[in-house]
């Protein structure tokens, strides 16, 4: 994949995923119901290649007042991301050089398999993963189960272990994926999936979308270091 | 010059508020913390004592898996109240003001939506507490943890 193609393309995926997030703002009608009118109207721009340099520098802007005026991403991590994608566009448009516009998508690639690694790295150092409990707590009183009854999957402990062991796993190793194109096709649809069942069980479907638009720089770095 | 140093003050808060999305930490859930829940209380005079405590946006007993998959393009309600958790967490961590607001407002406008507003239209103020939920050694065990002040309603905010 060229550096040129994965670009389109994370615009192409952020837009669609900025789209879903202002609609369902416009929805709740809030008092910032106008900032995410221009969001949606910018996202749809990105979306059909409408001045992109411009339109993802204006989206940044917008960004940066949203997260001023909720005092913090509304979304935490989903909203960071997405914040880090817009700013490693924005450094890749303007980068006076394609080494340096290289460097920029380049950073944006290092924190997505970085998000995974230190994401499981923190988790296997801590016991209470390790021995499944970590994630018997999520289901039993974390805030982010989207019903009564998945917290019953604390009932569950054999199953809690499997899983809590099969997600630390996943994240450690998926930097290895880079190895060859065909181990990171395969990691890349092991990731979506985690981000799908987060999104079911946990409700954090913005995840899901905003992570899928980095992955054009995963696929275009992959290319670039290990062939070139 | 008063006006110069405000903007410049936004300007630095924004930074500090975007450094954490330019070098992430990426740690998510390496320790399952407290879970903050949020409940709000209806009274008809400032200093009366709260009586019951409703939860705010308790959450379904099931949700079907085509409920779940249609969540995955269309779940404006549940990232509210994600961000209302964040607001707990934040009062919890640190008073604010903006974090208050938001709380007391997002329940107010789930009032106004809401099929209770008959029982509720006598109420004139309302009032939110923080339980903190965490286990401790193999018990759970619910903490009370902030307690708001009381908002006077307008009678619009019901009918």
């Amino acid at each position: 994949m060229t550096l040129d193609t994965a670009i389109r393309l994370t615009e192409i995926l952020l837009g669609i995923a900025f789209a879903q997030q202002s609609i369902e703002h416009i929805k709740l009608s809030s008092n910032k119901q106008g900032l995410f009118i221009i969001r949606l109207l910018l996202a749809v721009l990105l979306v059909i290649g409408f001045h992109t340099i411009w339109v993802a520098c204006l989206l940044l802007v917008l960004g940066l007042i949203i997260l001023q005026r909720f005092q913090g991403p509304y979304n935490g991590g989903a909203d960071r991301m997405g914040l880090l994608i817009l700013c490693c566009l924005c450094l890749a448009h303007f980068s006076p050089a394609p080494r340096w516009q290289e460097i920029a998508f380049g950073y944006l690639a290092l924190q997505l398999i970085l998000s995974y690694f230190i994401s499981g790295w923190v988790k296997i150092v801590n016991r209470d993963w390790r021995s499944g409990r970590a994630l018997s707590d999520v289901f039993q009183f974390s805030a982010y189960p989207v019903s009564e009854r998945l917290r019953l999957w604390v009932n569950y402990p054999h199953l809690l272990f499997f899983m809590s062991w099969a997600v630390m796993t996943f994240e450690l190793l998926f930097a290895f994926s880079l190895l060859s194109s065909v181990s990171l096709g395969i990691a890349l649809i092991i990731a979506t999936i985690f981000h799908f069942v987060n999104a079911c069980l946990f409700g954090l479907n913005r995840f899901f979308w905003i992570w899928i638009s980095a992955y054009p720089s995963i696929l275009w770095f992959q290319h670039r270091i290990i062939y070139t | 010059m008063r006006i110069k140093l405000k903007v410049f003050s936004n300007l630095l808060h924004t930074l500090k508020l975007l450094l954490p999305a330019l070098f992430p930490s990426w740690n998510f859930f390496d320790v399952i913390a407290p879970s903050p829940r949020i409940q709000f209380t209806l009274l008809n005079k400032e200093d009366d004592s709260p009586l019951e405590w409703h939860e705010f946006r308790p959450r379904p007993v099931h949700v079907s898996l085509v409920q779940m998959l249609k969540r995955l393009f269309w779940n404006p309600k549940w990232n509210e109240s994600l961000f209302m958790l964040s607001c707990a967490e934040r009062l919890i961590e640190k008073y604010t003001l903006h974090s208050e607001d938001e709380i007391l407002n997002h329940i107010t406008k789930e009032l106004k939506n809401t099929p209770l507003n008959g029982i509720l239209v006598d109420a004139t103020y309302l009032q939110f507490r923080l339980i903190v939920l965490q286990r401790k050694n193999d018990q759970l065990y619910e903490e009370p943890m902030f307690l708001s002040r009381t908002q006077l309603l307008s009678t619009q905010n019901f009918l």
